[in-house]
C-alpha cells in the first residue's frame, strides 16, 4: 500500500481522504483479484477463489448486536427486483440495478460518485420475458464492465462513469436475450456469457479485450465444436439454447476460464427412455448443462465435463460457483447444480465425488460419485408426468445465487430448495421468427414434496464429502447469495426480508434485521477506514421470485416486485 | 420441423450446406453468424408455420405456460388465465403490448387476428382431467 502510494506522487497525508475517491483508485489487476484483498470485494465471487468469504473480523459473532444501517441507496426502478452483486475496491462501491444502471458509490456514506443509466430501446425491453434484471459488473484496468439488455458490453471509466468503449455482441432484437449476468474480468479480457437456455438460441460465451472492447473470441455452448456437433440429431443445434448467463472464475495456474452452461432448449424432451436418437433434440446435447474449461485468451475449449448429459429437467450447470480448494495436497474445484447435487472436480474438471445438498430429488435415482454419470434417469415421454411429480422444482435444488466457503471454519454454506412440479410434457416447435420465443415444452406446476411441505435450509458442509454439520431451515427457500466472514458469521438474507446472522460454527442464529421487503441479489463485505461493512441487495421479483406470492401468499401478496434498495450495514 | 421454421432465408439455407463441410473453429464462426443472419421480416408474423396453422395449445407449452402455470390454469409467475374475470379486449392489449416487468408484449410477434385466437384459447380453458 505505501509503496503504491508513493509511485503515486501523492502526499500520505492526503491518505485519509483519498481512501473512499475514485479519482485515485488503485488499478484492479488480474494478482489483485486473484489475492483477494482485506478490504475489497474485487469481482463477483469475491475472488477467483470463488469463496464469497470476507477476512474481516471487525464485526463478529460477540459484537453483531451493535450492527446497524450505515446507509442505504435507492437505484429507482428496480423492476423484478435487486439482484446484483456490489463490488467494492478502494473505499468505492459499485453496483448495478435493473435496467443495467450502474452506480459508484462513497463505500462510507453512500454518496452517489457517478452512476451510468446506458439508453435502452424500450420497445425492445418489453419483448423480453426475463428482464430487466442485471446481476453484476466487473472491475479491471480502470474500468468497470457491464452487460446490457439490448447485447451490448460497456467499458465504464472507474473515476469517471464515462463510456469508454462499447461493443454490440448480440442481436437481441431478434433473438429477445441480451445480458444480464455479470462480466468477469481476468488477465486482460472481459468475458460475459449471454442470457439462454430455454431460447432457441446456440448460447454464446464472448471474450472481449479489456483495453479496446473489441472481441477476442467466441465460444458457442450449443455444437460449438465438431465433437459437439454430433451430439445434437436432427439439425436440433440450431435451436439448441444452451448459454452462460452467470459468470464462472479463472484458474491462473492453467490459464482457464471455468463457466458454467444453461440448459437445452426445449426445457422438456418427450422422447422417453430413447433420448439418443428420438425426441426434440436426439443425443448428449453437448455443451449444455456442463462445466466448460476455455482458455482465456482463444475462447478454446481445454476440458468439460457435462454434468447432465441431455438434460431434460432444466437442472442446468449455469450456477458460476467453482470453489478452488486445496486439501492433502491435492487441488479441487466444487460446482454445485441446479438439480441439487454438488460436484467436487479436480482443476481439470474430472469428477472427484458428488455429494447431494438436497433430500428431494427423483429426475434421476443417482448420480455416480466416482464417475459422474447418471443413475436411474426419468426420461418423459409427451404427456402427463404420472406420480412421483418431478423434484426439484424448476427453480432448482440450488438457484443461481451462490454460497460461501469460509477457509477458517472449513465449512461450505450453501442454500437448498426442498420443492416438486407436476409436469404435463407436450411437444413443440421452435419459435425464431420474427423474433425467438422461449420454448418450454411443457406445462408445470409446483407441489410440495411427496409427503412434505415446501422449505429452504441453509447447510453447513464439508465442501468436498458433503458431510453435514448443521442446517437452518426456512419456510420459503432464500434465494440471496450467503456470506460468511471471519468474524465466525454467517449471513444469509432471506426471501421474506429478513438478514439472519448466525454462528458460523454451530449455525446459532446471533441477529438479524428486516429490510422491508426479500432478497434474491447479492451480499458483500468491505472495510473503508478502517471500518467494516456489510452490503446487502434487497429488492424481489423475476422468474422464481414472482412464483412466491401464488404458492406462498403471506408477506409475498404484498411485496413489491419493482423496486429495491442496497442497504449497508456498519457498528454503530 | 425444425428446418421448415429455421430456413426461412435463402442466407440460412446456404450457410447450412456450408456448415456441414468445415473445420469446427468455423462452424463456430459461421454458427455465430447465423444468430444475426435473418433480419426481421417486415409481413405477417407467423411464429409457426409448419402446417398453415396456429396452434395455441403448443404455444403455451412453448411459451406463455413458463409463467402462466399449467398452461394457464394455475396461477404462476403470472395469473391464472382460466376464468379469467378480465374483458376479451383486456386481455388482448396486455398480450400485444405487455406490462412492464411482468408480461412481454407479443405484439411484434402475433397478429391482431393470432391474438384473439389466443383469447379464444384463454376462454375455453377447462380444469384437465386427473
Amino acid at each position: 500500500m505505501k509503496e503504491r502510494w508513493c509511485k503515486s506522487g501523492l502526499p500520505l497525508i492526503a491518505g485519509a481522504t483519498l481512501m473512499v475517491s475514485s479519482a485515485f483508485a488503485q488499478s484492479v489487476d488480474t494478482a489483485r483479484i486473484e489475492n483477494g484483498g482485506q478490504n475489497d470485494w474485487l469481482t463477483y465471487h469475491g475472488s477467483y477463489k470463488s469463496y464469497h468469504y470476507s477476512p474481516l473480523a471487525q464485526i463478529n459473532a460477540n459484537n453483531i448486536g451493535n450492527l446497524n444501517v450505515a446507509w442505504t441507496h435507492i437505484p429507482g426502478r428496480s423492476t423484478r427486483g435487486l439482484q446484483s452483486m456490489p463490488l467494492a475496491a478502494d473505499g468505492v462501491l459499485y453496483y448495478s440495478g435493473s435496467y443495467s444502471r450502474v452506480f459508484a458509490l462513497n463505500g462510507a456514506t453512500g454518496e452517489v460518485i457517478w452512476s451510468h443509466f446506458p439508453e435502452l430501446d424500450e420497445a425492445l425491453i418489453s419483448r423480453q420475458t426475463h428482464s430487466p434484471y442485471n446481476r453484476g459488473v466487473a472491475l479491471g484496468e480502470g474500468k468497470v464492465f457491464v452487460g446490457t439488455m439490448d447485447g451490448r458490453v460497456l467499458g465504464l471509466d472507474m473515476k469517471s462513469g464515462k463510456v469508454l468503449w462499447e461493443t454490440r455482441l448480440i442481436d437481441s432484437q431478434k433473438l429477445t436475450v441480451g445480458f444480464t449476468g455479470a462480466p468477469l474480468y481476468a488477465k486482460g479480457t472481459v468475458i460475459i456469457g449471454a442470457q439462454g437456455g430455454e431460447w432457441p438460441g446456440r448460447g454464446p460465451i464472448f471474450g472481449l479485450d479489456a483495453t479496446t472492447g473489441k472481441k477476442k473470441w467466441e465460444f458457442l455452448t450449443v455444437a460449438g465444436t465438431d465433437e459437439a456437433m454430433k451430439t445434437w440429431g436432427n439439425d436440433s443445434w440450431r435451436t439448441g439454447g444452451g448459454g452462460g448467463w452467470m459468470p464462472g472464475t479463472y484458474d491462473s495456474e492453467t490459464n482457464t476460464i471455468l463457466w458454467g452452461t444453461a440448459n437445452p432448449a426445449p426445457l422438456y424432451d418427450w422422447s422417453g427412455a430413447d433420448y439418443k436418437t428420438q425426441g426434440a433434440r436426439p443425443g448428449d446435447n453437448l455443451y449444455t448443462s456442463s462445466v466448460i474449461g476455455l482458455d482465456v485468451d482463444t475462447g478454446r475449449l481445454k476440458f468439460h465435463h457435462q454434468e447432465l448429459p441431455h438434460d431434460a429437467w432444466d437442472f442446468d450447470s449455469a450456477v458460476g460457483e467453482f470453489v478452488m480448494l486445496e486439501r492433502d495436497g491435492q487441488k479441487f474445484v466444487v460446482h454445485p447444480n441446479k438439480g441439487g447435487f454438488v460436484f467436487v472436480y479436480d482443476r481439470n474438471l474430472a469428477v472427484k465425488n458428488v455429494w447431494r445438498l438436497v433430500e428431494n430429488i427423483n429426475f434421476v435415482k443417482d448420480i455416480d460419485p466416482k464417475t459422474g454419470a447418471l443413475i436411474g434417469r426419468r426420461d418423459f415421454s409427451a404427456g402427463k408426468v404420472t406420480e412421483p411429480p418431478l423434484c426439484p422444482f424448476i427453480g432448482g435444488g440450488v438457484s443461481w445465487n451462490a454460497g460461501s466457503y469460509n477457509p477458517k471454519t472449513g465449512l461450505y454454506y450453501k442454500i437448498g430448495q426442498e420443492w416438486c412440479m407436476t409436469l404435463d410434457v407436450q411437444k413443440t416447435t421452435p419459435v425464431t421468427a420474427p423474433q425467438v420465443q422461449l420454448n418450454i415444452g411443457a406445462d408445470f406446476k409446483m407441489v410440495p414434496p411427496p409427503g412434505g411441505e415446501i422449505y429452504g435450509h441453509l447447510d453447513a458442509r464439508d465442501p468436498i464429502t458433503g458431510a453435514k454439520k448443521w442446517e437452518v431451515r426456512y419456510p420459503e427457500p432464500p434465494l440471496g447469495s450467503v456470506l460468511s466472514t471471519a468474524g465466525n458469521l454467517v449471513f444469509v438474507p432471506d426471501s421474506r426480508g429478513i438478514l439472519h446472522a448466525y454462528d458460523a460454527e454451530t449455525g446459532a442464529e446471533l441477529w438479524s434485521h428486516n429490510n422491508g421487503t426479500g432478497h434474491q441479489g447479492g451480499i458483500v463485505s468491505y472495510s473503508v477506514n478502517g471500518k467494516q461493512y456489510i452490503a446487502v441487495a434487497a429488492g424481489f421479483g423475476g422468474m422464481l421470485a414472482d412464483e412466491y406470492a401464488p404458492n406462498f401468499g403471506g408477506v409475498y401478496k404484498s411485496m413489491p416486485r419493482d423496486d429495491g434498495a442496497l442497504v449497508v450495514f456498519s457498528l454503530k | 420441423m425444425l428446418r421448415d421454421v429455421a430456413l426461412q432465408d435463402m442466407e440460412l439455407d446456404t450457410l447450412n450446406l456450408h456448415l456441414k463441410k468445415i473445420t469446427a473453429l468455423l462452424s463456430a464462426v459461421l454458427g455465430a453468424s447465423l444468430l444475426y443472419a435473418a433480419p426481421v421480416q417486415a409481413q405477417s408474423a407467423t411464429p409457426v408455420p409448419d402446417n398453415g396453422t396456429f396452434d395455441v395449445e403448443q404455444l403455451f407449452a412453448g411459451t406463455c405456460g413458463f409463467c402462466h402455470s399449467a398452461g394457464g390454469r394455475a396461477a404462476g409467475k403470472g395469473p391464472q388465465l382460466m376464468n379469467s374475470p378480465r374483458a376479451d379486449d383486456f386481455l388482448h392489449t396486455r398480450i400485444k403490448n405487455g406490462k412492464s416487468g411482468a408480461m412481454p408484449a407479443f405484439g411484434g410477434a402475433f397478429t391482431d387476428a393470432q391474438i384473439d385466437q389466443i383469447v379464444k384459447y384463454i376462454r375455453a380453458l377447462k380444469p384437465r382431467e386427473g
